[in-house]
């Protein structure tokens, strides 16, 4: 199991994986036989129906779930649970309100017991990178829904993770600040030069963001297709209106309801 | 231009305070003012003319004399102090002990299934009726009167802390878990810092049941001490003395509630909880 993978340049292969919830006696398939590996640099985008299983996988990937088929590796080696080579973004950005942003960015690395003057400088750093500069003191009550997924961001990247794993992370801001929010993180992730793995339900976020797309059957979660996007980049607002990216979009949105007992998302 | 309109339910002031009483303009401040006085001029005229046996009652100009001359012969100061002292005494106990069981409590379910059963007893329990044997354990010191308000304060404080760390947002959790955090870890740096305003919301309701500890003990046996005073003004029919006592008790009671409401606000706004580092 921890022999070396044939393919050295992937960051995190994922292979047959199954994952399965117990219910009040019965057991539901959430995951089944789903494989597919992600290459260092990559922007990888997970999307599917809504209860098809996305978020549990990326939830399994960091090591807050377990999985019942399957094996995981990260960069040749078995996963074992959450540590400081990924960083995960959840959906609410579940700040804490008695730390301030610098505070907040700083707690993975208290956690760690890597909080020291050099890595403060660095959350200073990467509280710049996020655009928030002169926000380091404030409280998170006092900042806006998209301010505060910044600092979300800058909090998983300050552990300096090789991956990022973000859960909807844009889901709950309105539709302005999510184009202006995926429009930074295209700017903060190369920057920062990360791996990220990326959940959404959004077909035209996930071909805007993508290196490369996976979408997910409706549950049990299955691996339909992996769709490379070769749009070039830098990507702009001015992409989304191009007929590459329609015909990409499209492609995608047949794909997830090809199902016959899709939701509509 | 936009006319300037009234700020909604903002009483306009119809005249200009210098500004080191600009509080006075505030309607709910005026309001307690106003209510206050009222009642400290009705004290004084039931007093005066309408229940005038000093057995049953005395007005309020009478109490503030007992005041001065309690205070000159130096039997306020000391009465103050010791009831003061057992309160701070008991309080700083419970406190400590109680934010200790507390957290316990809220973070290991198995502590909570051997303890609940004494805690919700206890704290149903009326505790006062334990003062005497407390009283017999302890002496007519001031040990017996911590030992009646720190039965008193604690429970409040223990379930309102224990409330606090059950009920940390599972969000919370998640973060400090994505980043590998033990399980004291994220007692120690999540649930703790996330259960404040509940053991603050604790100690508040905490102080209120001191008072009434700390009386009650004196009242049982005491050298010295509010209650004290109390108990032997009713002895010696002295009702100015013994409307003191209450007075006194009243007043500090208000003030410690007030103070703690005043911190509890700052609390629950999240901006200045300095925690641990």
């Amino acid at each position: 199991m921890s022999e070396p993978r044939s393919d050295t340049t992937a960051e995190l292969s994922v292979e047959h994986v199954g994952k399965n919830f117990d219910t009040r006696g019965t057991t539901i398939r959430v995951l089944d036989d789903v494989s597919f590996s992600v290459k260092r640099g990559e922007f990888f985008v997970i999307v599917g129906p809504s209860g098809c299983g996305k978020s549990t996988l990326l939830r399994i990937i960091q090591g807050l779930e377990t999985l019942n088929d399957g094996v995981i590796t990260l960069a040749g080696r078995p996963l074992l649970g959450p540590s400081a080579d990924r960083g995960f973004v959840f959906q609410q950005d579940s700040l804490y309100p008695w730390r301030t942003v610098l505070q907040n960015v700083l707690f993975g690395l208290e956690i760690m017991g890597k909080a020291n003057s050099e890595t403060t400088g660095r959350a200073m750093s990467l509280i710049e990178l996020v655009g928030l500069k002169g926000f380091e003191h404030h409280y998170p009550r006092e900042l806006s829904g998209g301010m505060r997924q910044r600092v979300n961001l800058a909090r998983a990247l300050a552990i300096d993770p090789q991956m990022l794993l973000m859960d909807e992370p844009f889901a709950a801001l309105d539709a302005l600040t999510r184009e202006t929010m995926q429009q930074e993180l295209l700017r903060i992730a190369a920057a920062a030069n990360k791996t990220v793995v990326f959940i959404t339900h959004q077909i035209d976020e996930a071909v805007l963001l993508a290196d490369r797309v996976l979408v997910l059957s409706a549950r049990p979660g299955r691996v339909v297709e992996t769709i490379p996007i070769d749009l070039p980049r830098p990507r702009s607002l001015a992409t989304k209106r191009s007929q590459e990216f329609q015909g990409l979009v499209d492609r995608i949105w047949n794909l997830v309801s090809a199902k016959p007992q899709v939701e509509t998302v | 231009m936009t006319p300037q309109l009234p700020a909604y339910g903002k009483s306009q002031p119809r005249f200009r305070l210098p500004s080191a009483f600009a509080w006075l303009q505030r309607r709910t401040t005026r309001r307690t003012i106003i209510s206050v006085v009222v009642v400290m001029a009705a004290w004084e005229i039931t007093g005066r003319f309408i229940v005038t046996n000093s057995l049953f009652f005395a007005p309020l100009s009478s109490v503030i004399g007992a005041a001065f001359t309690l205070w000159h012969s130096g039997e306020l100061q000391k009465d103050i102090i010791a009831s003061f002292s057992a309160v701070v005494y008991g309080m700083a106990l419970a406190i400590v002990i109680g934010i200790v069981i507390g957290v316990l409590s809220g973070a290991s379910r198995g502590f909570r299934e051997y303890t609940d059963a004494f805690v919700t007893g206890l704290y149903a329990t009326p505790l006062v009726a334990v003062a005497p044997i407390l009283i017999l354990w302890f002496g007519i010191g001031i040990a017996s009167k911590i030992a009646v308000v720190f039965l008193m304060a604690v429970f409040p404080i223990l379930i309102s802390t224990a409330a606090g760390i059950r009920n940390t947002d599972a969000s919370y959790i998640e973060v400090a878990r994505s980043f590998g955090a033990s399980r004291l870890q994220i007692i120690r740096k999540v649930m703790i810092p996330a259960a404040v305003p509940f053991v603050i919301t604790g100690i508040r309701l905490a102080i209120g049941r001191a008072i009434v500890g700390v009386v009650v003990g004196e009242l049982f046996g005491a050298r010295a001490g509010l209650g004290f005073l109390i108990f032997t003004s009713g002895q010696t029919f002295d009702v100015p003395s013994l409307f003191l006592g209450v007075l006194i008790l009243a007043l500090a009671g208000v003030a410690l509630t007030s103070g703690m409401k005043w911190i509890e606000n700052r609390v629950a706004g999240g901006r200045r909880v300095e925690m641990d580092n």
